[in-house]
């Protein structure tokens, strides 16, 4: 209003205005002109929204609070196959991108990691005014469709269903996304190196975690968490059929199982109390209770201050514990084939998810031996030496070393997975038992995945007067364990067990780098959420 | 440091008598007094000295090329390898690396004095590589684990194990 006004007032005055005031008189009739236009246009629009002949075949949804229970069923993505071509059927997916051309609309729907491409056409179904809702639907927004399924001449490559599309006829927005998203998803699945040729944008691991849910909904998050969820339903799968119990322990303690230092410590009332670093003492008291052989998956903190692709101060823990008849090589034995069948299943159902990662992330495929490669710590130690790696002979393995040696057994024996055995007594826990040749070697273990550390395990003490001995040289407070050590007192079983920790498992199978990849939402010294 | 160098290079090209050194300036540089005539100052020149004294002159390069080639790294490895700040070992370890992809020694084919005295100048260096490091700039590693078996050339150095199979897959970083 008041620019038409300014403009009123220019017309009004006398001849002989300046070059300046011309031009301006100009530019504002122009203004106007464009104003006028698109008034008109808008009226146009109206008048064509209101006899828009499809008006019922789209919109946004009212939001879903249950009114109704609809007949209908939705066909998921990875279904549409060529088998489904020309029925009309129902999909619920996410918009992953769209390309609107004219009276086109081309969208790629996507559910987990399956994509399909998606068209909408001005047309007997389709209106101008619908074309142009769908082509200004938000990315990562949930529709509803309902489309005939066409088979394609040629193979659609960016889409996971590649030969079918969807001729859409309805579309309903059943939750809309904000227009602006924190990362692109493209972005986060861009192999690493790959943005920087191209000068294209990589996520980088904080933002990523920053905004966790978006970045697990990529195909390679999917993938992993998969995967991740057979390794523990293999785990219980082969367990349970060797005859094993799964067991549920407190996490909530009195006291720290291995070593007072790093323990989380909550405040218990009138008393302060741990969060559990592992099963240990509640799975040997269920040895010591006759159940034999027991297992247990639940969360195990630890309070090290270490920031490390390794290290997380919460992950899942995979423990078991078995009483044995005469040599602890028999619960090593039972480790390993555990293992064993965890890597063959994991070959075996899920190669579509290793694959996918393998697309982000290459890594050589995962190799062991059948039956496991076991080294005794000297060994491995001959090997370090043989390397020019110096170390004492009751040293703990730094991690470089373990890293090494994981490459010289890999070089070697070929192989990924192998167990050292026979760890010096002076870097394990108290309860472990001291190796009978040699009181200065033990009967404890470790297990290695591409050279990393994922188990460790030993022969525990069951005697209680032995056990007694060792927790006082390692100066802990009897007091404390009390009611652990008595477990021992009423005959107790030898026995033996160790812990894995999942997001490891899953991290040095596939090859990743970096723990916090295969940790949902992940725990460390600096991160507490999401 | 470069005075146990000479000694040893004494002893690795069979001189019987060891001379008498002395160092001059902040930063030690050998001077060898001779009995008759002026001192002779600096590594390469008291080193060029002993082979001549040991009549083995053939550890300077035969053609004049070869003779070139051996100066040309008895240079490098006093002005480029010795006092090299960290940073910039892996910029020498790389041009060597490049250099000795074709060669069994550093003038080609023969065995100089150029090979003795980088050996002992780089020594410091490799015995601080990790495995992976190694690997790395293989061409260097089998070059050095030659000299360092080469008869008579080690002396005060502690031998450095080298492996001889590729641990770490190739094109890995």
């Amino acid at each position: 209003m008041t620019k038409e006004n300014v403009q009123g007032a220019s017309e009004e005055e006398p001849q002989g205005q300046s070059k300046k005031g011309l031009k301006k008189q100009q530019k504002e009739a122009e203004k106007a002109a464009k104003k006028a236009e698109k008034q008109a246009k808008l009226a146009d629009q109206q008048e064509a929204d209101e006899d828009d002949f499809a008006k019922d075949r789209y919109g946004v949804c009212p939001m879903v609070q249950s009114q109704q229970k609809l007949d209908r069923a939705l066909v998921r993505v990875q279904d549409l196959t060529p088998e489904k071509a020309e029925q009309q059927i129902w999909v619920r997916a996410r918009i992953h991108t769209s390309r609107a051309k004219g009276k086109q609309c081309f969208l790629v729907l996507r559910h987990q990691q399956f994509t399909v491409q998606a068209l909408i056409a001005v047309g007997d179904h389709a209106s101008k005014q619908m074309v142009k809702f769908a082509a200004n639907l938000t990315k990562e927004s949930i529709i509803d469709v309902e489309a005939v399924v066409k088979k394609v001449d040629q193979k659609i490559e960016s889409c996971s269903q590649q030969d079918v599309e969807l001729h859409v006829e309805r579309i309903f927005v059943i939750s809309q996304s904000e227009p602006r998203l924190p990362l692109q998803l493209e972005d986060a699945v861009r192999p690493e190196g790959d943005g920087d040729e191209e000068g294209r944008a990589t996520v980088n691991q904080d933002t990523r975690l920053d905004n966790r849910v978006i970045d697990l909904r990529t195909t390679t998050s999917q993938a992993i968490f998969r995967l991740q969820s057979g390794v523990c339903q293999l785990f219980r799968d082969t367990l349970i059929n060797k005859g094993f119990v799964e067991i549920q322990t407190p996490k909530i303690i009195s006291a720290a199982s291995e070593g007072g230092a790093n323990v989380f410590t909550v405040s218990y009332f009138k008393t302060s109390a741990y969060l559990a670093q592992s099963p240990q003492l509640y799975k040997q008291m269920c040895i010591c209770a006759d159940f034999d052989k027991v297992f247990c998956v639940g969360p195990v903190f630890r309070a090290e201050d270490s920031n490390t692709h390794r290290h997380l101060t919460e992950f899942v823990g995979l423990d078991i514990e078995m009483a044995f008849n005469y040599h602890y090589h028999e619960v090593v034995d039972y480790i390993t084939d555990t293992m064993v069948q965890i890597f063959k299943g994991l070959h075996d159902r899920f190669q579509t998810e290793i694959q996918t990662v393998n697309k982000q992330y290459p890594s050589e495929p995962f190799k062991f031996l059948e039956p496991t490669l076991r080294l005794e710590y000297k060994e491995g130690l001959a090997m370090l030496k043989a390397a020019g790696v110096e170390m004492g002979d009751e040293d703990d393995l730094s991690t470089p070393n373990e890293k090494l040696l994981g490459r010289l057994v890999k070089e070697k024996y070929d192989t990924d997975f192998y167990v050292l055995d026979k760890y010096p007594l002076a870097v394990r826990p108290f309860y472990t038992m001291p190796d009978p040749n040699n009181p200065k070697y033990s009967n404890s273990y470790d297990m290695f995945m591409r050279g990393e550390e994922i188990l460790s395990g030993a022969q525990r003490v069951h005697d209680a007067q032995l056990l007694t001995e060792r927790a006082m040289h390692h100066g802990i407070d009897l007091e404390k364990i009390k009611a652990y050590i008595d477990s021992f007192r009423y005959g107790a079983p030898p026995h033996a067990g160790g812990g894995i920790g999942l997001e490891r498992v899953t991290m040095l199978y596939l090859g990743l780098h970096n723990i916090r990849q295969t940790s949902m939402f992940p725990r460390d010294p600096k991160r507490l959420t999401p | 440091m470069a005075l146990r160098e000479l000694s040893s290079l004494e002893k690795c090209l069979g001189l019987k008598k060891p001379n008498k050194y002395g160092t001059q300036g902040e930063r030690k540089v050998p001077v060898l007094q001779n009995n008759n005539g002026a001192p002779l100052v600096g590594l390469v020149t008291i080193a060029s000295h002993l082979v001549h004294e040991a009549k083995k002159t053939v550890l300077l390069g035969n053609s004049a090329e070869e003779r070139a080639v051996v100066q040309q790294w008895l240079e490098y490895r006093i002005a480029r390898v010795d006092n090299c700040p960290k940073d910039e070992l892996k910029v020498i370890l790389k041009e060597l690396n490049h250099y000795l992809e074709d060669k069994v020694y550093i003038a080609g084919n023969v065995f100089t004095l150029a090979d003795i005295l980088m050996y002992y100048g780089i020594h410091r260096i490799v015995v601080e590589l990790a495995i992976q490091e190694k690997e790395r700039y293989l061409n260097v590693t089998r070059w050095f684990d030659h000299i360092q078996h080469y008869p008579g050339v080690r002396h005060h150095l502690p031998p450095v194990v080298v492996l001889r199979n590729r641990v770490y897959p190739s094109g890995h970083h």
